[in-house]
């Protein structure tokens, strides 16, 4: 008898594990298929409008991934990530059209002047909770957009910085098709999923999810509270930076709020809050429903007459996730399989 | 005679112009099991946050194994064996038992000894297997209790200090954790600090007893020289008059 309910005990602890990886396995082969379709989009009849939406979803994807990382594992909810997209994208820009050095270099200038931007930006606003770091970003954001604006011979001032353009190049990371960025885009997303999964399974990730959940316990339990923040935030300035190499040289253009205005950081955020957050298949879920979203109301919105409808579904979506499902599509739908499992 | 575990030296704090503590000494043989009481306010959870390092004191001196560890940062603490649980249990909320645990354990443990081994050790001692793949939702609060004292020794523990881990516990769960403490106690050789603030709870489970009162400490003794000590009784029961009676 009491053989058989420890036999019990021990297949109701084990369900949830099994559960978890069943889900897993489905959750890849979805991803698989859906790899192998965007991968074909090219080769099939679409036109370019539809691979130009694609590559967007993808960045935006991208985007959202790096800051799951910092905000979804670590709890740390930046809304300054707009400061290292504009300086990966200004960084990339002003090389290229100045100095004539390609995006392949640029991007890890911009890389690296991004990780020197979150180490003094977190040496000031780490040790704040809550919304008193969430303000700081905010401020640091505010104070990059005026920055980019006085140096105006270097950023192009409120007018923005365009590239120059040298058509199909790879040595300049262009081309007159989307094609091309659409694949770059996808090894983006591929290899930030996996990088994410990496960090989730990771002991460094045990460490940010033991201090997005409990500060003053992860300390108790020997976790360097700190520092673990501080390294979350290097490597999702890092991961935001590399992005927006890609981000420029696709948009082929910046200006200061695009850069670091609040619109476009809460745009960073939304695919992480819509799929998922702290999970490795949110963003990729949220950032496709964003974009499909904003590519039908935009269209929407041109045959209607009205313009910026998409900014008004951006906050009509946000408004329902955090309503109707704070923990994202993929949180909802797999709450009690995929959570605390690898993801 | 066994070393000194811990020395606390005339530690005072004072938040603002309210004096949380007052000249506070006292010390903690290795192997010891010693229990500090002191009713509602009288400064146990502050001069646990002084132990662990959550807070800084005013004035005095916290000595660990000889080791002078005022200013030493929680989580070097943590690793150099001084582990701790919570009054109101903190565990990792999104994270499975077994996780929880390796938190600690990866942090902690010692050369040479696996991460996983420690974990399977700490549940099967802790009596956790069928719970390892649960959250801590799905649990009893003698479990998360149980969790969070698995969390505390995990990897490396030399002084385990007890938050009032017995409150809200029925008789039966509090008597099987003072079993499970005192295991430990024998069986991996760790020093333990219990605060409680029924000196009934502690009475059974240790053999010395500190007494905290208005921020500074009134009595240092047995459990019976303790029950009998007209201080601690003022203290508790307001007059000795209402003691006496």
């Amino acid at each position: 008898m009491e053989a058989a309910v420890t036999d019990q005990a021990a297949g109701n602890a084990a369900s949830p594990a099994t559960k978890a990886a069943s889900a897993h396995r489905r959750a890849f082969a979805y991803g698989l298929i859906a790899f192998v379709l965007v991968a074909c989009l090219p080769l099939l009849p679409v036109n370019n409008y539809i691979l130009a939406a694609t590559v967007r979803a993808l960045i935006f994807i991208s985007l959202g991934q790096a800051w799951n990382v910092v905000a979804g594992i670590g709890g740390l909810l930046s809304l300054g990530h707009g400061v290292f997209l504009g300086l990966g994208c200004y960084t990339t820009g002003i090389l290229f059209n100045k100095y004539g050095v390609p995006p392949w270099l640029g991007v890890w200038v911009g890389v690296g002047l991004s990780l020197l931007v979150a180490l003094v930006m977190g040496s000031m606003t780490l040790r704040m909770r809550g919304v008193f770091f969430a303000l700081a970003t905010v401020a640091a954001s505010l104070a990059m957009v005026q920055i980019s604006r006085h140096f105006v011979d270097l950023t192009g001032g409120a007018d923005g910085l365009a590239l120059k353009f040298f058509g199909n190049s790879l040595w300049a990371a262009q081309s007159r098709t989307p094609a091309p960025f659409l694949y770059a885009a996808l090894a983006f997303v591929t290899a930030y999923y996996w990088i994410t999964r990496w960090i989730l399974n990771s002991k460094f990730g045990l460490e940010m999810q033991a201090v997005r959940d409990d500060e003053v316990a992860a300390a108790a339990a020997g976790v360097a509270v700190f520092r673990t923040k501080m390294l979350g935030l290097l490597v999702s300035a890092a991961m935001t930076a590399l992005a927006a190499g890609l981000y420029m040289q696709f948009y082929m253009a910046i200006d200061p709020e695009a850069a670091f205005g609040l619109s476009q950081a809460i745009q960073l955020q939304l695919p992480a809050l819509i799929g998922g957050l702290g999970t490795a298949w949110g963003p990729i879920i949220g950032g496709a429903i964003m974009i499909f979203l904003s590519e039908v109301t935009n269209w929407g919105g041109t045959k209607v007459g009205i313009s910026g409808l998409d900014i008004f579904v951006y906050g009509l979506m946000l408004l329902a996730v955090v309503l109707y499902a704070p923990k994202g599509v993929v949180g909802t739908l797999l709450r009690n399989t995929v959570k605390g499992s690898g993801r | 005679m066994s070393a000194l575990a811990l020395e606390v030296n005339g530690v005072a704090r004072n938040f603002g112009g309210v004096v949380a503590l007052r000249d506070v000494s006292f010390s903690v043989r290795e192997g010891e099991v010693m229990g500090l009481i002191g009713p509602n306010g009288a400064g146990k959870s502050t001069l646990f946050e002084i132990i662990s390092g959550n807070l800084r004191p005013t004035a005095g001196r916290i000595s660990y194994f000889g080791k002078d560890c005022t200013t030493t940062a929680s989580h070097l603490r943590r690793r150099a064996g001084m582990c701790r649980t919570f009054q109101k249990v903190r565990l990792f909320e999104s994270m499975t038992v077994r996780q929880n645990i390796s938190v600690a354990a990866s942090q902690c443990v010692q050369p040479g000894r696996d991460v996983q081994e420690e974990v399977v050790a700490i549940l099967a001692q802790l009596r956790l297997e069928a719970q390892s793949e649960r959250r801590p939702s799905e649990l009893t609060l003698a479990d998360r209790k149980r969790v969070e004292i698995g969390r505390a020794i995990a990897g490396y523990c030399r002084l385990l200090m007890l938050d009032e881990s017995l409150s809200g516990l029925t008789h039966d769960e509090a008597q099987h954790l003072i079993e499970e403490i005192l295991t430990l106690n024998r069986s991996r050789g760790i020093t333990v600090i219990v605060v409680e603030h029924v000196l009934s709870v502690l009475a059974a489970m240790v053999k010395r007893l500190v007494v905290l009162h208005n921020a500074t400490v009134v009595a240092d003794g047995t459990p019976t020289e303790i029950a009998h000590d007209p201080v601690v009784i003022e203290a508790y029961l307001g007059t000795k008059q209402k003691a006496l009676r």
